[in-house]
């Protein structure tokens, strides 16, 4: 599939902010099921200082600052991507014990392996608890072939986490979600990964977008998307397998990958840190729109 | 003979070695002093003898006279805070640790391989990890630990060195060899508390200090800056290096303080930083000065609150990317604090080999990792035995109540366990005389071209329990100053001679904002204090007269300025008689000590010497110490008001005749001035624009207090040899430009300092506060004060009411433009986008 993403982030301030420092995780990552055909960044006003790196990850990051006065600031990101299918092992339960894999990542004998544990450990905004890895152990007794469980497991987090965009912030915990059980996808996301750090499996967060189709007989309306965020698994002899638990899906080819980190804290899309501007008003707007692909 | 009699005699000819000579020996600590009873070790044997030709009570003075010069000095955490009660960093004990020039050298050794190991380390973490993917270290030490920060990976480092400045503590075990305990990268505390007990020794010890060949510190800091100036390429004369410290809430403060003096490098917090361009500068008054070299005092994650993520007030946003720009020298560069995780140590044997081909050479302090299984299998035989620890954060509260076997065994990699620590004794002196306490010492390194170089001498930590010495507060430890011997004459060195100037960039006459903030607010409230009490002692002094209160009409006078500046409450139960005293009585008394009340002397004086602290780096050390004394007002709540409100005025007087006095006619006297000035006149026209009224409708002898309240008594005596006369009284306060007290002086005062402010535009009166303070001086030259009279009450109510309130509202602004163009202060705000994403309905 071929998409053509707009994200723009704009912040009007009720007085005026002197200066203003970004980071940004906007430009998608080529991956073996996504290629990269373009992307372009705009912001308004014009950026003093623009600097652009590859992070520990291989996410690139924008960062910029506007030092002068301004009463708003606008950051836009175009992007046109082509997707296709990640490939998948099938059938799921041909995939190994997840006791395996575990111990696979504690030995850490191959490369892959050793870069693949650090997903293993709790990082900021995930933490391992108790709790939450005895909610992971229903999807896995003993045996389960690893794919199985976390397929299962995303499957009850679906069914029993209500999605509420008014239920969290940005700061909310797993042990909070798992209280409150429900939230949005970054909640579900984050909680999917404990529950697997918790089993010693490594998970990781990914940001993207994916595209959405409106109910049968309606317009599909511009800007109506979102920044979306979903989990990645490791498995060992085969790579990672990306599944979206606020949806209850393997990821298909209607995602598209951004960036990928420990927890929402590596990949946050926008942050920033503003002197001064008082009141702030912050709008989001996202469209993922599908391109006729050129006949060949 | 002197086997049986065991007391009288016999004990009389053998005179005892020395009064720190031991009874016996203790079997579990290694005893730095003596070998045996009554036979010092060799290189104590001078300071031990010096201090056996003194006379006890010498002893005890000296024991003072060290204790009394950290005071003064202001070497405590927090002086000005006296409700929680903590007390001095490190207090300093008048015995020295000597350490021998032999053992200094093995030290001296140990320590600079361990630098050099632990940089290469630092260097591999943040750049190949190759120690991580080949296994020399386990995966948990580095994605598992917060000391390893990712946002800082990649980043190269100014003269490509990982480690600057390292600190090591080091104890001495019952064996007699040196043993580390702990490491220290990310910001590492003592340096300035070991130079400040080398300064107070060689002052209370002259004599001994320099019959004895000691190796000076002094080099070792002229060593540190060289090598900074050479790393960072700063060829300039005067480079921007500043010392970034967290502030006055920091426990050591004094030390950065200090350290900020003694290397020439400006003291800053950050809010004195910013970053533009991916460079940092430091803020002041006329713009933004680059700074090349940052020494830093706040820790790795309090570092950047923008690239960290962390709720911190004290670093600079954007720092982070300002090092990964490679503009700028931190010392230690940010993440430099993976040193500090308690596990590293373990692994240190084996690198040591791996990497540098030798064997480590000072010992580790036992320690295993339950991470690995023969950690666990050690820690799970020998628990009893052992202290558990964090592996990772030393900050982290073990919390093992519960079933310590249990939690270790679930998450053995978050554990370390150590061997009981039995670390050196050595004599101290206490209140109760000489004791034996045990310590350890903290040794200080620094990178220099070739690899690191050792100060020679340090801070030597002393508790009287284990427990203690192995905390983290200062406040609970005794400090000594470490000397090492040499057996060669020491060459004298000192960097004193610039040590009592107030470090500042020499680039321009300006000032960091935070700094002028301050000290405009220092001057107010040192202004609001001296009026106040001015006014109560008058009150006080009409009370303790012979009449009854209602019977003195100027009380009533003053009583009503004090209800009006709602220093006393308006209303009163009675208004004469008994009751009426007795209630007064309690005001009074509210008003000198309530702790709650914003209009109380007791809060003023807390606000002068919170404002004090602030930029005590700036201000002389005459000064501060008297600003320490009025501590004093608050812990006298019982004795003669008078007495007290008079000395504590003099203490005032002569805190700002200091301050003033060292400071040069810069900028920082301006701003504290303004401040004076602004207060000044606002409490002037405020009395005459109440007291006026009363004046008229009163007694004459009002007219007395007016002018006593307004402290020109004396000059209108002096100038007008008469009885009490309005038009006069009134053109002293108001118009007299030669009367420092007048509303017009205070003006005059104001308009030549805005004169002297760093300006954008060329163009004088451009800016409003230039405009305002012409307006205030020209509006009080004009004023027209002749045939003033009471009889006239309802004409001069006419002019000069509005006159007053006009200069008030002129005032109030003027205070405001000046802190909209020179100190706003900004607030900085985070924000982050949530991602919400969508569930497909």
């Amino acid at each position: 599939m071929k998409y053509r993403i707009i994200h723009n982030t704009s912040y009007k301030y009720s007085a005026p902010a002197s200066l203003s420092q970004n980071e940004l995780l906007l430009h998608p990552r080529r991956t073996p099921s996504q290629e990269v055909l373009s992307c372009q960044l705009s912001i308004v006003p014009k950026p003093q200082y623009l600097h652009c790196r590859t992070d520990y990850f291989g996410n690139t990051v924008h960062v910029f600052m506007v030092q002068h006065p301004h009463n708003e600031l606008a950051m836009s990101a175009t992007s046109i991507v082509r997707t296709s299918r990640p490939v998948i092992p099938e059938p799921n339960d041909a995939t190994a014990p997840y006791e395996i894999v575990a111990q696979r990542l504690a030995e850490r004998r191959q490369l892959i392996e050793l870069e693949a544990s650090q997903f293993v450990f709790a990082s900021p905004l995930v933490t391992v608890n108790a709790t939450a890895t005895d909610y992971a152990r229903q999807s896995f007794p003993p045996g389960t072939p690893v794919l199985v469980g976390a397929t299962d497991l995303v499957r009850r987090i679906f069914t029993e986490f209500a999605y509420d965009k008014n239920a969290s912030t940005v700061d909310t915990t797993v042990e909070q979600v798992l209280i409150n059980r429900k939230g949005v996808c970054q909640d579900f996301a984050h909680l999917a990964i404990s529950c697997l750090r918790g089993l010693g499996l490594a998970a990781r967060y990914v940001s993207g977008y994916m595209e959405t189709v409106p109910p049968p007989g309606k317009p599909k309306l511009v800007g109506a998307d979102a920044s979306h965020a979903w989990i990645s698994v490791f498995l060992p002899d085969f790579g990672w397998v990306d599944l979206d638990p606020t949806n209850n899906l393997i990821v298909n080819e209607s995602y598209i990958t951004v960036a990928w980190g420990r927890d929402y804290g590596d990949v946050a899309p926008v942050k920033g840190v503003v002197m001064g501007g008082g009141a702030h008003m912050l709008s989001v707007m996202v469209d993922v729109a599908r391109q006729e692909e050129a006949l060949v | 003979m002197s086997n049986i009699d065991i007391n009288g005699a016999s004990s009389q000819k053998v005179k005892p070695v020395s009064i720190f000579d031991l009874e016996s020996l203790p079997a579990d600590a290694y005893c730095e002093a003596f070998s045996g009873k009554a036979q010092p070790r060799k290189h104590w044997q001078p300071i031990l003898n010096a201090l056996d030709a003194k006379a006890p009570d010498d002893l005890r003075e000296y024991h003072e006279k060290t204790r009394h010069m950290r005071h003064e000095d202001g070497a405590t955490i927090n002086p000005f805070d006296d409700s929680t009660g903590r007390a001095t960093s490190w207090a300093l004990d008048m015995i020295p640790l000597p350490i021998s020039e032999g053992e200094w050298a093995g030290i001296e050794e140990g320590v600079t391989q361990r630098a050099l190991l632990l940089e290469k380390i630092l260097a591999d973490t943040y750049g190949p990890q190759e120690l991580l993917k080949n296994g020399s270290i386990p995966a948990e030490l580095v994605f598992a630990n917060p000391n390893f920060l990712l946002s800082c990976h990649g980043i190269q480092p100014s003269g490509n060195r990982f480690l600057t400045f390292y600190a090591v503590d080091l104890y001495r075990g019952l064996d007699g060899r040196f043993k580390v305990l702990r490491d220290y990268a990310s910001n590492p505390a003592g340096l300035g508390y070991a130079l400040e007990n080398r300064i107070v020794m060689s002052r209370v010890f002259s004599e001994l200090y320099h019959k004895t060949q000691i190796r000076r510190l002094a080099p070792f800091f002229q060593t540190f800056h060289r090598a900074l100036i050479q790393r960072a390429s700063l060829r300039r004369e005067d480079p921007g290096i500043v010392l970034f410290s967290p502030g006055p809430d920091s426990r050591i403060y004094y030390e950065h303080a200090l350290l900020s003096r003694y290397l020439g490098y400006p003291l800053v917090e950050g809010q004195d930083l910013t970053v533009r361009n991916g460079k940092v500068f430091l803020k002041k008054l006329a713009g933004l000065e680059p700074v090349e070299a940052i020494f830093r005092h706040i820790p790795d994650l309090g570092s950047d609150p923008f690239a960290l993520r962390r709720e911190t007030a004290n670093g600079v946003a954007g720092l982070i990317q300002v090092c990964r720009e490679q503009n700028i020298d931190i010392v230690n560069p940010i993440g430099s604090g993976f040193v500090d995780t308690p596990i590293l140590k373990t692994f240190l044997p084996l690198l040591c080999r791996q990497m540098l081909g030798s064997d480590l050479l000072l010992e580790n302090h036992p320690s295993w990792w339950c991470g690995n299984s023969d950690g666990l299998k050690h820690a799970m035989a020998n628990l009893q035995d052992l202290t558990v620890g964090p592996a990772m954060d030393q900050s982290a509260v073990v919390d093992l109540y519960v079933d310590s076997m249990a939690e270790i065994r679930t998450n053995p990699s978050r554990y370390m366990v150590s061997g009981h620590l039995a670390p050196s004794l050595a004599p101290t002196w206490g209140a109760g005389g000489v004791s034996q306490c045990y310590n350890v010492i903290r040794v200080f390194a620094c990178a220099t071209e070739h690899g690191f170089s050792v100060m020679p001498g340090g801070l030597a930590i002393t508790a009287g329990d284990v427990e203690t010495l192995k905390g983290n507060s200062p406040e609970q430890q005794q400090s000594k100053d470490i000397w090492v011997l040499s057996d060669k004459p020491v060459e004298p060195f000192s960097m004193m001679d610039g040590f009592h100037a107030v470090a500042e960039f020499k680039r321009s006459n300006d000032l960091p904002s935070r700094v002028a903030d301050n000290l405009l607010w220092l001057g107010r409230y040192l202004e609001r204090a001296e009026g106040l009490i001015r006014l109560l002692r008058s009150v006080y002094r009409l009370l303790s007269g012979e009449d009854r209160p209602e019977d003195i009409p100027e009380l009533q006078f003053l009583l009503n300025i004090l209800r009006t500046k709602n220093i006393i409450p308006k209303n009163t139960a009675a208004d004469t008689g008994l009751m009426f005293y007795k209630e007064l009585q309690q005001q009074l008394r509210d008003a000198l000590y309530r702790k709650d009340k914003p209009e109380s002397v007791v809060f003023i004086l807390r606000r002068v010497q919170e404002t004090t602290r602030n930029v005590r780096d700036r201000l002389s050390a005459d000064s501060s110490r008297a600003i320490n004394r009025l501590e004093e007002f608050a812990h006298n709540p019982f004795s003669d008001p008078i007495e007290l409100l008079d000395k504590t005025l003099f203490t005032l007087s002569a805190f700002s005749g200091l301050a003033m006095e060292s400071m040069t006619r810069g900028l920082g006297w301006r701003f504290m001035d303004m401040g004076r000035r602004v207060e000044r006149a606002l409490n002037q026209a405020i009395l005459i624009r109440f007291g006026l009224p009363q004046v008229c409708s009163g007694s004459r002898n009002t007219l007395q207090s007016l002018l006593e309240v307004s402290d020109s008594l004396m000059t209108y005596r002096a100038r007008y040899k008469s009885t009490f006369q309005l038009a006069p009284v009134l053109d002293l306060l108001l118009a007299d430009e030669s009367n420092p007290k007048s509303l017009a002086f205070q003006f005059s005062q104001l308009a030549s300092h805005v004169e002297h402010l760093p300006r954008q535009s060329e163009r004088r009166f451009s800016c409003a506060e230039e405009r305002i303070a012409l307006k205030m001086l020209t509006t009080v030259r004009l004023l027209d004060l002749t045939g003033i009279e009471c009889g006239a009450q309802k004409s001069q109510d006419d002019t000069l009411t509005p006159f007053l309130e006009c200069m008030e509202a002129l005032l109030k602004e003027f205070g405001q433009q000046i802190s909209g163009h020179y100190l706003s202060r900004v607030p900085a705000t985070p924000h982050y986008t949530m991602i919400p994403g969508d569930r497909l309905v």
